[in-house]
């Protein structure tokens, strides 16, 4: 077989291949927007304490119970006029972790939070998805040091680097968000 | 075709084949079948696809084309759960990607594909898949069961057992026991195999 019957072959499979992809990419693009959106709409849900959500009735849900809110570029999401949920972003130990902490009326008490990761240690770090970790947080006091705000967390044994994460994210943005608390007290 | 590699020639416990991923996602049984049917399917088509084009493929590049034809399929099957099935795509992560480097698919490519006719090759690629399938879905059952007492997510052991002490074993979640319920499938089938 000639380099050019190779060349030739190579060229027609791949050029094909790429057809099929780009084409089944873009038909199912929707679908996995969609459920991205909802699995947000879940995590905002879920840490203003309302449970029972999954793919189907999100959509409902949040519309029913949520509206998106925003001071200045801090976005946040106020559930049944009462809740402040506020999306945080920080660092594990192997790459970014992210979640939402939802605040009672008057910003003292925490109601509940959850988190996700990109690439933390299955079993250490990675437990922070679980419901075991996450639960701590709901009732939890908002302390308030001079101008800090802070969270007590019960860390992971084994994974201290993803539970400090955990902490210092939280601290950060509520720091970050303190226009937010003092414009509305 | 497709019997053989359920038992005598079955892709992991006589080949010792695709261990990696059978320790990743056996931890519960929803995700070990969603995997089994990826890779079955996968094994499926590209067997099938390969086996119609064998004989234009040119034999120097031949690893290549099977890495493309198997890295399509595997993008398609990972795209389509990821918009159906979001919560077992979550599961699975990387492991879906990953069965691009699954020894049987390749394997079934070289061995069986190139050398045999569409249909034949397609029942071969189904039967592997099912064979490395029915592994997956045994060791997920023993691990859901005795590491969270549950069945699809569903408790089966009842409260009453909890109450006088019983306790799910933690153990069972970790992945190196499912290597030690491998391990103790092979052991149980190998007398069989030697008759």
């Amino acid at each position: 077989m000639s380099d050019r019957y190779i060349f030739r072959y190579i060229i027609i499979l791949v050029l094909i291949v790429s057809v099929l992809l780009s084409g089944a990419a873009l038909l199912l693009k929707p679908y996995q927007d969609m459920n991205k959106k909802n699995e947000q709409r879940i995590n905002i849900l879920k840490a203003a304490g309302i449970t029972g959500i999954d793919n189907k009735n999100a959509e409902q849900l949040y519309k029913q119970h949520c509206t998106a809110e925003h001071d200045g570029d801090l976005p946040y999401y106020i559930i049944d006029g009462k809740i402040t949920v506020i999306p945080m972003q920080g660092n594990g130990l192997w790459g970014p972790i992210w979640g939402y902490i939802g605040l009672s009326e008057d910003y003292q008490t925490v109601v509940g939070a959850v988190f996700d990761h990109k690439s933390e240690t299955p079993g250490l770090g990675a437990e922070i998805t679980t419901e075991h970790f996450q639960s701590q947080f709901s009732g939890r006091k908002m302390q308030r040091n001079g101008d800090d705000y802070s969270v007590e967390v019960d860390a992971i044994a084994g994974a201290t680097r993803t539970s400090d994460g955990v902490k210092n994210m939280i601290t950060n943005t509520l720091e970050a968000y303190k226009p937010v608390f003092e414009g509305n007290e | 075709m497709i019997t053989a590699p359920l038992r005598k020639a079955n892709p992991i416990t006589v080949l010792i084949l695709g261990i990696c991923s059978s320790l990743a996602v056996t931890a519960k049984l929803k995700p070990a079948i969603v995997m089994a049917l990826s890779v079955t399917v996968v094994t499926a088509l590209s067997n099938l696809v390969i086996s119609l084009l064998r004989k234009g493929i040119p034999s120097k590049i031949r690893i290549i084309v099977q890495l493309i034809v198997v890295a399509t399929l595997v993008i398609l099957v990972d795209q389509f759960l990821k918009a159906f099935m979001y919560d077992v795509s979550k599961q699975l992560s990387v492991f879906v990607g990953l069965i691009i480097t699954n020894c049987i698919v390749m394997g079934r490519l070289e061995a069986y594909a190139m050398s045999h006719s569409p249909w034949e090759s397609f029942l071969d690629g189904v039967g592997n898949g099912l064979g490395y399938g029915m592994i997956l879905v045994i060791v997920a059952f023993f691990r859901e069961l005795l590491g969270s007492g549950t069945l699809f997510g569903y408790q089966v052991i009842p409260q009453g057992f909890y109450d006088f002490g019983y306790m799910n074993n933690g153990l069972m979640i970790l992945p190196p026991m499912a290597l030690i319920i491998i391990g103790i499938i092979i052991w149980l089938q190998k007398p069989e195999e030697e008759r």
